[in-house]
């Protein structure tokens, strides 16, 4: 068994990604338990899944639509958790654990929704504008945690937690003041000028929804990536986020390199924010903070805060999610077991980093018996 | 004890772990009531062969005899039900519980409150630890908190803890590794009248005065392999250092008469505070010219740290004023001091000196990754930081599994050291500080650093050594300032001092000014 683990599991190529996988398939199989016990067919369960998200024909469609467009709605729905899973793993990086990117979405989405939804700015202005207000709200938020963590010293997460329902019950009260919808009892929809996905655009005969961000968030990745490995400021934010000691010792200035580092991943996390509210939903529900925000965290341990890793965890994150909502539908499961499984699966995801701990520990024990051996 | 004359036997002992082999067929003998040494470079495998004794590993072959009884010592409590006891280099003691609680912990004398709560009878404990304690001469207050205590006290308390548990067999993992002079003296005192009380000893370690003056028997140790077994008494300790490396080995470190030049650290008055907010330097003010070094001799927690920090930059100075060069630093941010040339090799490798968690060529930079050299508008230039790194792996022998790419913590102690000597010598810097540059470090290590910091000075650098290791001291310094409490009590030319006289301005016997 160890033997087989260490096969299937050790060595250096692709390493992570194997363990990201086995930690994904480890968690369907616990989802599956799960589903045998409340007597449904995990199989076909899974199935949904991939047929909730595009990957999978369904057996029936409704009009102007097909595989497609659903997978054009999972690549929607997967922009923001890019950027959010971006923004956690920038924070980690740092050292930092930025648990308030929930808090920073809904912050960027609403302003953005007031300043430029709501406006009737045309859209080459509007949808840039929405992006810059998301980057510069979210940076806000982020730099006040970083100041408060630089000044006072103190913890990010606790400030980041307080902060977040700071945020939410205050753009709770001005929606439901100023922006509700009576009918929908959620903030209005807003303008279409300035919406980051393409509703309901028509083309060979089926109609797709098209998140406009989405090459952005690839684009975001990779620029990160660079960011982080090749610039002297990535070079200080890891150094920090490894031995804070040995940091200052080299002459890097801890303070401001904390308040940086929540500032870029509070940008990010504006970026989050404005794509999900301002793109994907398009409206912002009030007295709920995003799950995505939280999510997120196991999205970037699942990609091992490696910037690329956080794309292909939050297509595989944002496959489970999405179709999680066709399995209950198909399955007569309630969406609240669903929810559990999705959660399970999560879990599993972010034990990515133990199991990589527990392998290498096989490894080396593997090794030594050999040694012996021979 | 047995039939046998050994009271213990190790027959044949290989444990490899993962890329090297620790102890390859080592057998060792020991006689019931000696001081037997151990003697080994760092990595040598003296550790390893004596926590396999102690139950912490299991041989991956080999027979264990103890009195003649063949064992299988599957863990450190088996060895103490077997009277094995040792003490390891880092103290294994609850720092908030008293000298009786941690002797006491795990094997705790019992009685019954109203004659059926049971409870720990502290009162008995109390008195059997006192007792004990006076039995074998080590003088330690039951009832005190260990955070209390000086180190050399700590120690005694783990020796006591061994002889609570009726341990006749006692390793000592380098114990004088963290004593002064005077407290070496004393425990060497210890040791022989443990010895005088029938128990038998083992001590590990690298330091070959030690061995002549208390052991008996003395086992040689490099790169796992047994290399003799010599009587002490007929061995000089020339020729042990022969063994333990291999080569010949100088001790007097060979240096020139210093040429000083102008006065390039100046630092007057300084106070700084310690964590605690306590003063722990009070107006310390010295100066060191170009080619000149100046060693700070004193017992580790005098202030030397704070001392350090201050003029690195990482601590605030209280009063007082440093200056570089007549440019006056004390406010200076870290990165302009190193920018006005302050090389600093820093006492803690792992925490301060080196990122542990990035790549040797990655750490080879850590002060300049920022200037044109390595980076050109931010975006740092790959090719010159490997460039870089391959050069210094060349010039300064650092090894490692992977060259430019390894993680340092996967690093030895030593090659760790040679990563951070050789990024702040290549700083060319006006002012080196060496903090401890040698802890820890084998007798081939040791001298290549000594030569190197003599290299130092001769280029023209301003030297500052602190360290807590006399021979050092007195090996390299031109002139020594010695730290008590805070204060340089005495400063003077190398020369016209003894090592009996800096022993004693260290302890604080002597309180003198200038010469």
């Amino acid at each position: 068994m160890k033997r087989f683990l260490v096969k299937l599991l050790g060595g250096k190529e692709y390493q992570m990604l194997r363990i990201s996988i086995f930690s994904i398939v480890l968690g369907l199989l616990a989802g599956a338990v799960i589903l045998l016990l409340i007597g449904e067919n995990p199989l076909a369960a899974y199935m949904n899944l991939l047929q909730g998200s595009g990957l999978l024909p369904k057996r029936s469609y409704a009009g102007k639509q097909n595989m497609f467009t659903d997978f054009v709605q999972l690549l929607d729905a997967m922009t923001p958790m890019v950027f959010a899973s971006l923004s956690v793993a920038v924070a980690l990086k740092g050292g930092l654990f930025n648990i308030g990117v929930s808090g920073m979405m809904m912050a960027s989405g609403f302003v953005a929704s007031v300043l430029v939804g709501y406006s009737s700015l045309a859209a080459p202005i509007a949808k840039p504008l929405v992006l810059l207000i998301g980057i510069v709200t979210g940076a806000f938020v982020g730099s006040l945690i970083g100041w408060l963590k630089y000044k006072f010293n103190i913890n990010e997460v606790v400030s980041a937690i307080m902060i977040n329902y700071i945020l939410m019950y205050v753009i709770t009260f001005f929606i439901n003041s100023y922006y509700v919808d009576a009918v929908s009892r959620q903030s209005k929809l807003i303008g279409e000028s300035a919406r980051l996905t393409l509703v309901d655009v028509r083309a060979m005969g089926l109609k797709f929804n098209i998140p406009l961000a989405f090459v952005l968030a690839i684009i975001a990745a990779f620029v990160i990536r660079f960011l982080m490995d090749r610039t002297t400021l990535g070079y200080e934010i890891k150094a920090v986020g490894l031995s804070r000691s040995a940091a200052s010792y080299a002459g890097i200035n801890i303070g401001r390199n904390i308040l940086t580092t929540m500032m870029l991943s509070g940008a990010l996390a504006g970026l989050a924010g404005v794509t999900y509210f301002c793109g994907y939903m398009g409206t912002i529900q009030p007295g709920v903070i995003p799950s995505m925000g939280f999510n997120a965290i196991a999205v970037a341990l699942l990609g091992n805060s490696n910037p690329v890793g956080c794309i292909f965890a939050s297509f595989l994150i944002t496959i489970i999610t999405r179709g999680s909502i066709y399995m209950s539908s198909q399955q007569g499961v309630e969406i609240e077991l669903a929810d559990v499984i999705t959660a399970i699966i999560l879990i599993f995801a972010a034990c990515s980093e133990f199991f990589r701990m527990y392998v290498s520990r096989l490894e080396q024990e593997i090794l030594a018996n050999s040694q012996s051996v021979e | 004890m047995g039939d046998s004359e050994y009271i213990i036997e190790m027959k044949h002992i290989t444990k490899s772990f993962p890329g090297v082999v620790a102890n390859n067929d080592v057998s060792i003998s020991i006689k019931q009531g000696e001081i037997y040494a151990l003697l080994g470079e760092n990595g040598a495998g003296k550790s390893t062969i004596m926590s396999i004794l102690f139950g912490m590993y299991e041989p991956d072959s080999g027979e264990i005899y103890i009195r003649g009884k063949k064992e299988r010592i599957s863990s450190p409590r088996y060895a103490t039900k077997l009277g094995i006891g040792m003490v390891h280099q880092h103290f294994k003691l609850v720092s908030n519980y008293t000298v009786t609680e941690n002797i006491i912990l795990g094997m705790e004398p019992q009685n019954k409150l109203f004659g059926f709560i049971p409870r720990v009878d502290i009162k008995k404990a109390n008195r059997d630890i006192a007792e004990l304690s006076e039995r074998y001469g080590l003088k330690v207050d039951p009832t005190s908190v260990i955070s209390d205590l000086n180190v050399s006290t700590q120690q005694r308390v783990e020796i006591l803890k061994m002889l609570y548990r009726e341990a006749d067999i006692l390793i000592f993992d380098e114990p004088t590794a963290v004593l002064t002079p005077q407290e070496i003296e004393s425990l060497l005192e210890i040791i022989r009248s443990l010895r005088d009380a029938g128990k038998t000893i083992i001590i590990i370690t690298h330091k070959l005065e030690e061995i002549k003056a208390i052991a008996d028997r003395c086992a040689i140790l490099n790169r796992g392999k047994l290399i003799d077994v010599r009587e002490v008494k007929d061995t000089s300790t020339a020729e042990m250092a022969n063994l333990m490396v291999g080569r010949k080995v100088t001790f007097t470190v060979d240096k020139t008469e210093a040429d000083p030049g102008n006065v390039v650290l100046r630092v007057e008055d300084l106070s700084v505070k310690d964590e605690m907010g306590h003063e722990a330097v009070k107006d310390v003010s010295f100066e060191i010219r170009s080619g000149e070094i100046f060693a700070l001799a004193g017992v580790s927690g005098n202030g030397q740290n704070e001392l350090v920090d201050a003029i690195a930059g990482l601590k605030k100075a209280e009063k007082g004023h440093i200056f570089l060069n007549d440019k006056d630093i004390t406010e200076s941010t870290v990165r302009e001091r190193i920018e006005s040339g302050l090389a600093y090799v820093p006492e803690d490798r792992q925490n301060v000196g080196l990122v542990m968690g990035y790549t040797l060529k990655d750490n080879l930079v850590l002060k300049d990754y920022y200037t044109d050299k390595y980076s050109s508008r931010t975006v740092i230039k790959d090719e010159a930081k490997a460039e870089n790194g391959t050069r210094l792996i060349q010039e300064y022998d650092i090894r490692s599994g992977k060259g430019n790419d390894t993680i340092v913590s996967s690093m030895s102690g030593g090659n760790q050291q040679k990563a951070i000597i050789a990024r702040e010598i290549e700083m060319n810097g006006r002012v080196v500080i060496f903090m401890q540059p040698t802890r820890g470090l084998d007798v081939g290590a040791i001298s290549n650093i000594h030569k190197q910091i003599i290299d130092e000075r001769d280029r023209g650098a301003a030297v500052l050594l602190i360290s807590l290791e006399l021979d050092e001291v007195m090996n390299c310094a031109d002139t020594i300032g010695v730290i008590f409490d805070g204060r340089i009590n005495r400063i003077a030319k190398a020369s016209e001092l003894t090592v009996e006289e800096v022993g004693r301005f260290m302890m604080g016997v002597e309180k003198g000014g200038e010469s």
